[in-house]
């Protein structure tokens, strides 16, 4: 299975925030999506997500020659900042996605064997989520959106304020749920990038573009995607 | 000193424009019409730039005209019998006393100081010194001409029409000194919007001092007041000594500020944690339902507080107000027949009570704080069918949730008819009942549709759509000017029975129609 997007652009008033992004992800990696401050990702995920419309272009998936659009439930989104429901416990959520969704989820599991898949206690998971930390909000909102089986998963700055354990954690969870869907992975963390990602993707003004790892050391990787990065911001 | 003056009008005006011109920016139609470069015309900001010019002139003036026509003159009016001149000192002595203390101007934290002191490293001092000097002169010169006007209109001698401005303003530069004085001792700065217990208790007992005692009889002496006066002019001098020899402004402004930030927070903020704390923890709360409606009665059971404990309440007032009435029938039956008339006439005041009872906007509030914020950012949640199906789930409890007062005051009212005389047309009865539960029903279709069209919250739960705040505004006039209206109630029920239902129809068309697509985070 292939993601492809096509002359996908997107403007504010007179900004050009995405001119012409045409890109093919392939299924079974874990790419990283970099860019400066303000050179518009979460725009581009916005995009795929429908929650904004974009002006023009279109994206769809490619399974064995065959074009499908994207439906809303093969998008799984987490954001940087964990948005959980919090009059609901993690028990009562997981619930109630799993009864919303229970046509589309195959072979679902015991909610007590999905908490522990993502390592929240079992004395925390009839709490409410308001007293919720950070991290196990995040670890909710990824729970929520992997046992959907999105085949697309976009990630925005997920792990950035994570502890290190937490991260470390929630970056296994990721590399084992590759096989079969793309991830798309935002970051201002070029390390991270470097230690999760199979691809590395540039977008800088309003392009998508591969950088290409044949040969390199990481080190002269990195310079590589530094280099790049600077010098398009001084066409 | 100019310069400095210069420059903090200069900010107070690029602060105030901007906020404009971001209002406009935030109004559609409008803001297709406004360019992007909107801040860099020119044009703009020097129109703007003379409206804000007017208006400090007017706020000079127009504060203390008021001031004078409505507490001093005005509430004057109420004691007859008592000579003009000495009341009005008396009343004007008490309200300068508490002027001096809640409204200083130099210990209110306000933006445009924290942007000056802190963001543009201003000096404290001659910033705080140049714009407490300006303020100060602002209240001599806006109370001179109405001192003339009103107290010279008392026969208060000449000299004293001028010495009173002096008077107040000295009254404010004495207790300014002296929380000063304290700052210096304690290090604890006094913050004129967030008074203690004992500046409250001390607020009410001079207003019941400056009010109350002439209602008694007992009126200061002309001279008294006069003297106290002259006295804080003489304390206001000797206070500006400690004014200008401080030296701590920085210090004083910045625990100002960083109680500011507290109160501002981000009003967003202060919502959000409001909101969340509206959240029972009772964790025995829980629901056998599946799915939606178990997500919905999850949410209705644990917002007990705002939604049907709420409305309980007010059911409970409503009773008590419908027996209260009863019982003045029973006690003093000549007033039936009056109250009787005003039934007939009155229904379209029963507009602007529904309107205020509903509990239509806290509910939505709250669903978007609590719930949607975050259920909206997962694309299950945003499926049309599943948007569709939650807001029938939610429509229903919301007009069940505001029924119960509705059914209390509409049952009450068509009772109330019948004990104070009854009508010759028995349908007055139903429709009374009928257009009350209506209106109810109105509110709550209202406020949700509204909510699923416009959905007004950004992700960080502030309130982003001016189109939304127009037509809270005026959904509030109409209902305002409803009570305004007096028609025979048989007519205007059944017009509002109509137009409920239409207006249900309508909506529910309209959100099925868009609310799949509207129903999102605001970006």
């Amino acid at each position: 299975m292939e993601f492809l997007i096509e002359h996908l652009s997107k403007h504010f008033e007179k900004k050009e925030v995405l001119k012409d992004i045409t890109f093919t992800f392939e299924s079974g990696k874990i790419y990283g999506l970099l860019g400066r401050n303000g050179a518009g990702k979460t725009t581009l995920f916005n995009c795929l997500n429908r929650d904004i419309k974009s002006d023009g272009g279109r994206f769809y998936f490619m399974e064995e020659k065959t074009v499908r659009e994207v439906k809303a439930e093969d998008v799984g989104y987490v954001l940087s900042t964990p948005t959980v429901p919090e009059f609901l416990t993690g028990r009562e959520f997981l619930k109630f996605f799993l009864e919303i969704n229970s046509e589309s989820i195959r072979d679902s599991r015991s909610l007590d064997e999905y908490f522990s898949y993502v390592n929240i206690e079992p004395e925390d998971r009839d709490k409410l989520m308001k007293d919720y930390s950070h991290g196990m909000k995040n670890k909710m909102q990824m729970l929520i959106n992997i046992i959907a089986r999105p085949n697309l998963l976009l990630l925005d700055e997920p792990l950035t304020s994570l502890d290190v354990v937490v991260a470390e954690e929630m970056k296994q969870l990721l590399r084992s749920l590759k096989k079969d869907r793309i991830i798309i992975f935002s970051t201002h963390i070029l390390d991270l990038a470097l230690d999760l990602c199979d691809e590395i993707v540039l977008l800088n003004h309003g392009v998508l573009e591969r950088v290409d790892k044949s040969n390199l050391g990481s080190h002269e990787f990195k310079d590589k995607i530094i280099s790049a990065l600077r010098e398009e911001n001084h066409d | 000193m100019i310069k400095t003056l210069r420059l903090s009008f200069a900010l107070k005006n690029t602060y105030r424009v901007n906020s404009i011109l971001y209002g406009l920016k935030q109004v559609p139609l409008i803001k297709k019409l406004l360019p992007d470069r909107l801040y860099q015309v020119q044009g703009l900001k020097i129109f703007a730039n003379i409206l804000t010019v007017i208006w400090e002139i007017i706020s000079v003036f127009l504060g203390k005209f008021l001031y004078f026509l409505i507490m001093i003159a005005g509430a004057a009016l109420l004691y007859k019998n008592k000579e003009a001149d000495g009341l009005y000192l008396h009343v004007m002595l008490f309200l300068t006393v508490i002027g001096a203390y809640a409204n200083t101007s130099l210990f209110n934290p306000t933006r445009d100081k924290y942007y000056a002191i802190t963001l543009m490293r201003m000096d404290a001092r001659k910033f705080t010194l140049v714009n407490y000097g300006y303020s100060i002169l602002k209240v001599i010169v806006g109370f001179l001409p109405f001192s003339f006007f009103f107290l010279g209109g008392a026969k208060i001698p000449a000299a004293f029409c001028v010495l009173i401005p002096f008077g107040v303003a000295g009254s404010k530069a004495a207790t300014a000194a002296i929380s000063l004085w304290r700052f210096e001792r304690r290090g604890i700065a006094f913050n004129e919007n967030r008074l203690g217990k004992f500046a409250w208790l001390a607020m009410g007992l001079l207003l019941a001092a400056a009010y109350g005692l002439p209602a008694v009889g007992a009126v200061l002496p002309k001279t008294v007041s006069m003297a106290v006066f002259l006295l804080f002019f003489a304390a206001g001098m000797a206070g500006i000594r400690k004014i200008v020899t401080f030296s701590d402004y920085r210090e004083m402004n910045r625990q100002l500020f960083s109680q500011m930030m507290v109160q501002m927070d981000d009003a967003a903020k202060i919502s959000q944690k409001q909101t969340r704390k509206i959240i029972s923890a009772d964790l025995s709360i829980t629901s056998r339902k599946k799915g939606f409606e178990y997500l919905n009665e999850l949410f209705v059971r644990r917002h007990q507080q705002i939604l049907w404990k709420s409305s309980q309440k007010t059911a409970v007032v409503c009773l008590f107000v419908v027996l209260g009435f009863l019982l003045a029938f029973f006690v003093r039956p000549e007033i039936k027949e009056r109250i009787n008339e005003l039934l007939l006439t009155f229904l379209p005041y029963f507009v602007f009570i529904m309107y205020a009872i509903n509990r239509g906007t806290g509910f939505t509030r709250a669903l978007f704080i609590n719930c949607d914020h975050s259920l909206l950012t997962y694309s299950f949640y945003k499926q049309p069918a599943m948007v569709l199906r939650l807001f029938r789930i939610r429509l229903r409890e919301i007009i069940k949730v505001n029924l119960l007062p509705a059914v209390v005051t509409g049952a009450g009212l068509a009772l109330l008819l019948y004990a104070s005389g009854g009508t010759d047309n028995p349908l007055n009865y139903a429709v009374i009942f009928v257009s009350i539960l209506c209106m109810s029903m109105f509110f709550s279709v209202h406020y949700l549709t509204i909510y699923y069209l416009m959905q007004p919250y950004n992700a960080g739960t502030e309130m982003k759509s001016a189109a939304y705040q127009l037509v809270l505004w005026a959904t509030y006039m109409v209902c305002f000017f409803m009570m305004k209206l007096r028609m025979d109630t048989l007519t205007f029920g059944i017009m509002c029975i109509v137009f409920c239902v239409l207006y249900c129809i309508l909506a529910c068309i309209l959100i099925y129609r868009f609310a799949p697509k509207t129903f999102r985070i605001r970006s």
